[in-house]
């Protein structure tokens, strides 16, 4: 099942703030395994009765939500003018297609053949861009968007090389499909799920979260930037893809609890499960914020390597997955006790 | 079929600049019921449909049915490509893009590489195409087993209809103007013309025009009505050089173009009331038609041009009412200028 989830879960539109699509994917696939709730800002909190109750309130999160772009004013050609949600590289805008709720469109810009040689060399000002829908001017525009709504990136989700996945919001939507795995399986102890929005403009839904389950370990599972390509030195690589779930001692959000890191490694290395240490202090995700949630919370990261990260082309591969699950399982019985 | 469909047909046919078979077989079937069809030496698909008469007028409707897109060049010892543009690729759209590797045994998905923005504080910087990677999830052995230097990479791309009969689609240039030929050549195949009349759907126009001036040699026309695309207006672009979407087809003007067939072409539009736009070029036209013209002992030549956004990317977007009206146009303007009984 995890990856046809995964596959349902990836084509589902869900930018930060409009989630809902993804929460009711997410409710139909949990539902009859645990017990749940969607809170005021939209998180789905379940709670999985497992053998015993753990000795610290365990939380496993993953966020719903997916970088995108919002529609910010109609000109009057009918050309839609819009913002990035979450951080989306300037550079990977220009020429791609993107649905608005029903609606596609096209990201123009002007033909190359127009551009000086300058502008050959520089990325689009995302202020010059416009989403083109075919609209014959603004009214005609208003027919089918309006302003505030969301658009994603048509990238299709399609298996290619050695075990590999391309997609569009893999970027939680693995984590989520992990989690969804976790929550039908056997658990040893009583532990929380969180399947949380607005991850990628602040983390946001995690810390009202985090504080409602009281949880006292806390693990972030998600998707980590791999620059395993071509002219990237050994240090600057990060992680990279086949070689297992990526564990963070520290990122530039939060620095990570170390007695959790280190049972971490060692149950991966007792499962015979493969892992690779996040080697540099890059990104961050919510942990931050279960961090700080209540009286407080230790956490741990535990990622699947991605390349491509907040690109219509995630790519993430199913070796990697699969170990991440298997950690996760053993996560979920090493740190009840 | 209808035009959407054909052009959508037609587009999605592969036939980047080289490789222009399956793009020509597609064609092929739309022509073969019009007249004999064969392939030039270079590829180019000349269907043959009315002969040429005593007199040796020679119509030749024409459009070039390659694409641009890129090219592998090497296999990295990683299993990553590098390319090179077969074109004028913009470098604006590469990096993450989602493209297809055409190889001998079948097509393989993969990825532009980019470096994440960790790794990269200029964010404005495009690197050159020679500097991309992409990433088709294979060791170095598998790569080379199954793609070879010389293979050819596209955009992935998901043809739409957007609002309005407006399409979105790679490859619309030219393939909306094999279209505006096809459905052409079908309304005057049945009527009495003066003339001989043809169509070359040409190969090489993105890196020369090879195809159109070796196509033009064989038939050796009298006169051509070569059919692009032009700039669709958008505010980022000059009005001045750009056409309205959805305004008509564009008939043009230039030295290389022959006069008295470019106002013809006017003449009948404002009688038969089919819309229509003029675009005006200081000198040559950068497509087919500067080939055609100076085809050995020289050719009166016409350019009529579909209206589109955002060329040489993986969303063209053009009206199909402009691609049905340039049929029209040319049908009644050879209709008007090469009528009656022979």
């Amino acid at each position: 099942m995890l990856y046809e989830n995964l596959a349902k879960l990836s084509a589902l539109p869900g930018v930060s703030g409009c989630e809902e699509p993804v929460r009711y994917e997410i409710l139909k696939m949990i539902e009859g395994h645990c017990i749940y709730k969607v809170d005021a800002l939209g998180n789905i909190l379940a709670f999985k009765k497992g053998k015993q109750a753990p000795a610290h309130p365990l939380l496993f999160s993953a966020h719903m939500d997916e970088v995108g772009l919002i529609i910010t004013w109609v000109e009057e050609s009918g050309l839609l003018k819009f913002t990035t949600v979450g951080g989306i590289d300037r550079r990977v805008l220009p020429g791609k297609s993107v649905r608005i709720g029903e609606t596609f469109g096209v990201i123009g810009s002007k033909a190359v053949h127009m551009k000086s040689a300058d502008e050959r060399d520089k990325a689009p000002e995302p202020d010059a861009l416009f989403i083109d829908i075919g609209a014959k001017d603004r009214d005609d525009a208003f027919t089918r968007v309006a302003l505030g709504d969301r658009a994603v990136f048509t990238s299709q989700y399609t298996a290619f090389g050695d075990g590999f996945l391309r997609g569009r919001a893999l970027d939680d939507r693995v984590g989520c499909a992990l989690l969804v795995e976790l929550i039908g399986s056997e658990l040893a102890y009583d532990t929380h799920f969180a399947f949380t929005v607005q991850e990628e403009t602040g983390t946001t839904g995690a810390r009202t979260a985090a504080y409602q389950t009281g949880a006292e370990i806390a693990v972030a599972v998600e998707t980590t930037t791999a620059c395993d390509i071509p002219g990237t030195p050994p240090e600057k690589v990060v992680c990279s893809l086949k070689k297992g779930p990526v564990l963070s001692f520290m990122d530039k959000g939060t620095v990570y609890d170390m007695d959790l890191y280190r049972r971490a490694l060692a149950a991966a290395k007792a499962g015979g499960i493969a892992c690779q240490p996040k080697e540099g202090v890059y990104g961050g995700n919510e942990a931050r914020s279960v961090q700080v949630a209540g009286r407080g919370a230790r956490v741990l990261a535990v990622s699947v390597p991605c390349r491509y990260l907040h690109t219509p082309s995630c790519v993430v591969n199913r070796f990697d997955v699969d170990e991440t699950l298997r950690l996760l399982s053993a996560l979920a019985a090493d740190f009840g006790g | 079929m209808t035009t959407t469909e054909q052009i959508l047909t037609l587009a999605g046919a592969l036939g980047v600049s080289g490789g222009e078979d399956g793009a020509v077989e597609a064609a092929q079937q739309m022509l073969a019921p019009l007249g004999a069809c064969e392939r030039a030496p270079l590829g180019s698909l000349l269907c043959r449909i009315k002969p040429v008469p005593a007199s040796g007028e020679h119509v030749m409707l024409t459009a070039h049915i390659d694409s641009v897109g890129m090219i592998v060049t090497y296999i990295d010892d990683g299993g990553f490509l590098r390319v090179s543009n077969v074109g004028g690729i913009d470098r604006a759209l590469l990096l993450a893009a989602q493209v297809v590797v055409h190889t001998a045994k079948g097509e393989l998905p993969g990825v532009v590489c980019t470096v994440p923005p960790h790794l990269n504080s200029d964010d404005t910087h495009l690197p050159k195409i020679e500097d991309i990677s992409i990433d088709v999830g294979l060791s170095a052995e598998e790569a080379r087993e199954r793609i070879a230097p010389g293979d050819r990479v596209t955009f992935c791309c998901e043809a739409r209809e957007l609002m309005n009969g407006r399409i979105s689609t790679r490859a619309a240039d030219d393939r909306a103007g094999c279209a505006a030929v096809i459905l052409a050549a079908e309304k005057l195949a049945g009527r009495e013309l003066s003339c001989g009349l043809s169509v070359a759907l040409t190969t090489l126009e993105e890196v020369g025009g090879q195809g159109a001036a070796t196509a033009a040699n064989i038939l050796s026309p009298t006169h051509a009505v070569a059919v692009d695309v032009s700039f669709g207006h958008t505010p980022d672009c000059p009005r001045a050089k750009c056409g309205e979407m959805g305004g008509g087809p564009m008939v043009g003007v230039a030295p290389v173009i022959d006069n008295g067939m470019s106002s013809r072409l006017r003449e009948v539009a404002v009688r038969e009331n089919i819309p229509f736009q003029v675009e005006v070029m200081g000198g040559s036209t950068g497509t087919d038609v500067d080939g055609i013209a100076v085809s050995g002992a020289g050719v009166r030549c016409a350019l009529v041009s579909i209206p589109q956004r955002y060329m040489h990317t993986p969303v063209e977007v053009v009206h199909v009412s402009d691609v049905e009206a340039a049929a029209e146009l040319i049908a009644a303007y050879v209709a008007d200028a090469f009528g009656g009984v022979r």
